[in-house]
Order: structure tokens, then sequence, then C-alpha cells
């Protein structure tokens, strides 16, 4: 890893802004849709009877729901650089959970931009925080995305 | 309800999998469900013609929704009164429809944190031609006994 910094663009003014990106309500048949497709089986998420004897007294969403909802376009860094950009990476936190009935509000940020080069080349990553918060305004999830931009080598 | 691991119960080099078939109907319910607004942007997870156009031989799964298998892994082993406390995922290759994968978790650590049983789990995707697309660490947060 060399530590010479390559040339790339992007509008540094984006960093730290919070945009909200929209809200969903979660009904027990979007819990029932995403687990059907998914192959939840975990009777929290899928049988109301067990679940309501179990540590939350209803049945919950799946982790993977709340941090797959995409609620809206969110900020945009603007990078000038590359070709191609893919998806590197995402991180989850879980604070609470997310019962039927609950209304989730997703608000996102440009965290970070930051360029690495290595013996592939040079990448320049884009870091997105997205918080999701109930109707109460408590923090359920976050997800940190990275999307790297790079050049595509033609030859 | 489903067995439930204890703390005191688990540790590291212990081993666990799933099998998962990324069949291209529930991919495509899924990026209906959660990507309805992507437009043509989506097109890679949902049509060969949408794949090539970027370059690739097959339509792919969406990263996140190759996530959601690792978690689904992760939470069907912790049982109900495990709490996923984090689960960090690189994307390394893309998952093709049609593949058949492997989830898998190993314990790497265990941890008494405040009083809390932490298990730290690296948790990985393998796919039919022992490729790796998603590799990760997840954090647990297992019941203690007694």
């Amino acid at each position: 890893m060399t530590t010479e910094q390559p040339v790339f663009e992007y509008d540094e003014s984006i960093i730290g802004k919070e945009f909200e990106l929209g809200s969903q309500e979660i009904t027990r048949e979007r819990i029932r849709r995403f687990c059907d497709v998914l192959g939840e089986t975990n009777p929290l998420f899928t049988d109301d009877e067990a679940a309501a004897a179990g540590p939350y007294g209803s049945v919950i969403a799946p982790p993977g729901l709340v941090y797959s909802l995409q609620l809206g376009q969110g900020p945009d860094a603007k990078v000038k650089f590359g070709q191609a950009t893919f998806h590197a990476g995402e991180r989850a936190e879980l604070h609470d959970v997310v019962r039927p009935g609950d209304t989730v509000t997703a608000r996102q940020k440009v965290k970070e931009v930051f360029a690495k080069t290595g013996r592939s080349g040079t990448m320049v990553f884009v870091v997105r925080r997205t918080e999701f918060t109930n109707q109460d305004g408590v923090l359920v999830a976050a997800v940190e995305q990275s999307m790297v931009h790079r050049e595509v080598n033609r030859g | 309800m489903a067995n439930q691991p204890y703390f005191e119960e688990v540790d590291p080099g212990d081993e666990f999998e799933e099998s998962w078939l990324a069949e291209t109907d529930h991919v495509a319910a899924y990026v209906d469900m959660n990507m309805g607004g992507a437009g043509a942007a989506a097109g890679r997870f949902t049509s060969q013609e949408g794949a090539e156009s970027v370059g690739m031989r097959k339509p792919i799964v969406p990263g996140v929704m190759s996530m959601c298998i690792l978690t689904r892994l992760v939470t069907d082993w912790m049982g109900p009164q495990g709490k996923l406390r984090t689960i960090d995922v690189d994307f390394r290759r893309p998952v093709e429809h049609g593949d058949q994968l492997r989830a898998l978790g190993l314990i790497t650590d265990t941890e008494e944190q405040d009083g809390a049983g932490v298990v730290k789990l690296d948790v990985y995707l393998e796919n039919d031609r022992g490729e790796r697309p998603l590799q990760g660490v997840a954090v647990v947060e297992l019941p203690r006994q007694g």
C-alpha cells in the first residue's frame, strides 16, 4: 500500500449532512412476506403463538428486514473517479427490535470519502451511514454501507 | 421455540452451517419488496439482459440479500434469547442466480462484558465453485445459565 493520494473530486460539503429518506410501517404481512422470500423459519419471526410466549411477547421483524429497507435516494457525494462502482461492504448494528405496527424512519448521511491505492490500483470509498428509528424516536438499527469507485483496466 | 444455546456451552472453534439456493424467483421478490425505486439499476439483479449490460455473465443477488442469509444463519443459531449486536460483511465476489451456497459460522472468541456473554463469530457464504463471495464477523450476546 502506498501513501500517495490519487486525484479525485467529490462534493465535500455533503459530508455529515443528514437527509431523511422516508418512513414505512412494518406490517405483520410484510414480515411474513420477507420470511417467505428469505426462508426464515425462526419462530420469533414466523409463529405468532410461539413468539407470544417468547422474550418479546410477540413476533418481531428479522434484523435483515430493517437493514434491507430502501426508503428513498440518499445524499450523493458526486465522486468523479473511475468507471465502475461496486458494493464493498455493509456493517449493521442492531439496537432494538421492530414489532408489527411499528413505523420505521430512515435518515442517511455521507460519513466519509477516502482513497486507497494498492496493488490492484486506486479505489475511492464512499461510506454512508443510515440510522433507523421507530415511531418513538428510538434507534433500532444503523447501517454503514461502503461503495467503491475504481478505474477499469481496459488493457 | 427453537433450541437455546447458553454462553457457558459454546467455545471457540464450534461451527454451524445452513444451505441456501439463490433462486431467481426469490431474488425477484426481494428486489420487488425492497428496491422498487431502483428502476433500471436493479436490472442486473433480475434479468440476463440487465446483467450483461453491466458486464456480468449472469444476474446476481443484491449484496444486502446475501447478507440477510448470513444474518439468518446467526439468528437461527443464537436461539430466541440471543441478541445479534452487529454483523459486518465484505462483498468479495458476486452471488449469481442459481448458486447453491453454504452459510457457515465459526466461533472465534467468547468474552464476558459487564455480565453479558458476548460471542464473536466469523461468518461466510461459500458457493459450489469453492469461492467465498461474502465474509464477515458477527457479534452476538447469548443468555447466561442460572
